[in-house]
């Protein structure tokens, strides 16, 4: 197996050695990671892929602080979640990472700008203000004034997601998580969700961490592990490229 | 993030009609309850509220409500004009008593005997007559007493004092002026009729002179019932009362103390107390049970979006506040919902002579019981609240 942990060249934004995590106990004890060792750095789109079952949901869960690891060393930002209380955990969470998921889980009586508004909010933003930064990163992904005041049930697949990716990049977290942000999506929207989160939620001082089966997005990433039977067995680059900054749509 | 919680509340609105609906239902019932049995409350001191003259009542020692008469000797009277600081005072004579109408049907009325001389304890007369007409020989005044229905006569003459068996499913009309009455075998005249307030238990009332009363009443050694004092000017009735009971060893209190009397003793002994505690309790549950069912429901529907703002950052406090600013939103709506409807309901039923009022704790029963059932459903629907992973919910399961 070729080294995962490859040396690092630029400020590291996830360092984790050895972790394990189970969930239930005796018998009906289930091992999710069986030692994950990964290192991501800053700047970076991670994409991890693998089949059903092997662990990913949990290894992004515990980078994200929503899991609490059982054992190993993990280090987010230069956090580690083990040495915090539950609610610094979350604070930090509301301050460092956005999320992306894959049905989206917009809150159906709030509009699209309200939704992305939701960060500022927890974070203590004024709800005008917040709004009004809402609609901003809405017209960057490519909404108009209507849209941007429609229910999320008013609005297609494709663009529910990209009212998702405006709200995990409002708050301008350092790390954002995506699970499966395009199994929901036809093969042109998920392109145009891809592009928009490399356009927009990627830079020097962020990173991205995608979850995904979909190989039609491969190409978007700077590297992909893969996982199986909760360890990353392989890191790899992706077959072609596609960092280049496109067009707004 | 009150904001977000009111908007995902106001989002489902079916749930948000049923949480009103639950606790306006609340709202409405408990406070009506209590209203009742405010107006219950109120109608059993109404011979107490229809004499404000009587600053102090004095009675026998046993006695403990209005409604429960233990009567004093005659001499109690003078023993009591006799106490320093007593303006006046004046006897008032409670009975039971069956009466027959001229069709030969009987009646249970309270015969209520007023002092001969100032006739102290007639309440208002309808149709503008005045208490004076009692001062005609073997005059009565009738008063339905919060019934209704029992005071009828029969329309046609040859109904009326028959020979033999009784004229029961006759032609029959409201009693007046004029009728006659028999009591005990003595014949009495209607002078007319007054505006007392309703009593609870409703029962018919005849007003007549004390003499008469003594006159037409089953003989008994003793007849006062009551003495009703007026204080003198700047002599307090408390004090009044205090030392009215050291001189004459009789129980006397203060107008005020003694609706409270009565109204303790009503709560200790009415088995309607027992009935409004059914239905307060009745409402709680139900008012619990919609609500609580309802907020469950939408706490549990929305519990994929609570763990998704937990993601990102809300903490548990937050959520927790959420919950609880939607619950405190729904509980004064549905307030004002119900005591509004209550307040309309209330109009009809006094209108209808029931013995509704609503007094200053009423909404402040209903508003206790609405904020119980409120903090009972937000306590309810928290748990899955509390139980819920955001992990789960990461990848849409």
């Amino acid at each position: 197996m070729e080294n995962l942990l490859e040396p690092t060249k630029n400020l590291t934004a996830v360092n984790c050695r050895g972790v394990t995590k189970t969930y239930g106990q005796g018998n009906a004890a289930v091992q999710a990671l069986r030692g994950v060792d990964l290192e991501v750095r800053m700047g970076e789109l991670l994409m991890l892929v693998g089949p059903s079952g092997c662990g990913k949901t949990t290894l992004i869960s515990v980078l994200a602080g929503l899991l609490q690891r059982d054992g190993g060393d993990c280090s987010v930002l230069n956090h580690d979640y083990k040495q915090t209380s539950v609610n610094e955990t979350t604070q930090f969470r509301g301050r460092n990472i956005g999320f992306v998921f894959q049905t989206f889980n917009l809150i159906p009586a709030l509009t699209a700008a309200e939704n992305v508004a939701t960060p500022l909010l927890i974070n203590g933003v004024k709800r005008r203000v917040a709004l009004e930064q809402a609609d901003a990163v809405l017209k960057k992904v490519g909404f108009d004034d209507r849209m941007t005041t429609s229910l999320p049930k008013d609005l297609s697949g494709g663009q529910q997601q990209r009212v998702a990716i405006a709200r995990a990049m409002v708050h301008d977290p350092r790390m954002i998580v995506c699970d499966e942000p395009t199994s929901a999506l036809d093969s042109e929207s998920g392109h145009m969700v891809m592009t928009l989160m490399r356009q927009f939620a990627l830079g020097k001082d962020r990173v991205l961490v995608v979850v995904t089966h979909d190989e039609r997005i491969f190409e978007f990433a700077d590297r992909i592990a893969r996982m199986e039977d909760g360890r990353i067995t392989r890191i790899e680059n992706p077959p072609r490229c596609a960092k280049e900054p496109q067009q707004n749509p | 993030m009150n904001f977000i919680a009111l908007k995902m509340l106001f989002g489902d609105r079916t749930k948000y009609a049923g949480l009103l609906f639950g606790i306006a239902f609340t709202s409405f019932l408990v406070t009506f309850a209590a209203s009742y049995f405010g107006g219950m409350m109120t109608r059993s001191f109404a011979l107490i509220a229809e004499n404000p003259m009587a600053d102090v009542w004095v009675m026998d020692p046993a006695v403990v409500a209005v409604d429960r008469p233990i009567n004093l000797p005659t001499s109690a009277l003078d023993r009591v004009r006799s106490v320093e600081g007593v303006q006046s005072a004046v006897p008032l004579a409670l009975a039971q008593a069956d009466v027959r109408f001229p069709n030969g049907r009987f009646q249970s009325f309270q015969v209520i005997g007023v002092d001969d001389a100032t006739l102290t304890g007639v309440p208002l007369m309808k149709d503008g007559a005045t208490a004076s007409v009692l001062r005609s020989p073997d005059a009565v005044i009738f008063d339905p007493g919060g019934t209704s229905g029992k005071l009828q006569t029969p329309l046609l003459k040859a109904d009326q004092w028959p020979r033999g068996r009784p004229h029961l499913d006759v032609a029959m009309r409201p009693l007046i002026a004029g009728d006659e009455l028999l009591i005990n075998d003595t014949r009495v005249r209607v002078a007319g009729q007054s505006e007392a307030l309703p009593r609870f238990p409703p029962r018919p009332l005849l007003f007549t002179t004390y003499s008469t009363a003594e006159r037409i009443l089953l003989p008994e050694r003793r007849r006062l019932t009551f003495v009703l004092v007026t204080a003198a000017p700047g002599v307090d009735a408390h004090t009044l009362a205090a030392r009215i009971e050291t001189v004459t060893d009789l129980h006397a209190r203060a107008s005020d103390d003694f609706k409270a009397d009565t109204v303790k003793w009503m709560i200790a002994n009415s088995e309607d107390v027992g009935d409004a505690v059914t239905m307060l309790s009745i409402a709680v549950i139900v008012g619990f049970g919609v609500t609580g069912v309802m907020m469950f429901m939408f706490t549990t529907e929305n519990l994929k979006y609570y763990a998704v703002l937990n993601a990102m950052g809300t903490t548990t406090r937050s959520l927790l506040m959420m919950i609880c600013a939607q619950a405190a939103l729904c509980a004064l709506l549905g307030t004002g919902l119900g005591l509004g409807l209550c307040a309309l309901a209330g109009r009809i039923f006094v209108s209808y002579d029931f013995p509704y009022r609503m007094m200053w704790f009423a909404p402040v029963v209903g508003g206790t019981a609405v904020m119980l059932v409120s903090i009972g459903a937000a306590a309810f629907s928290v748990r899955p609240l509390l139980k819920m992973q955001p992990a789960s919910f990461l990848a849409g399961r």
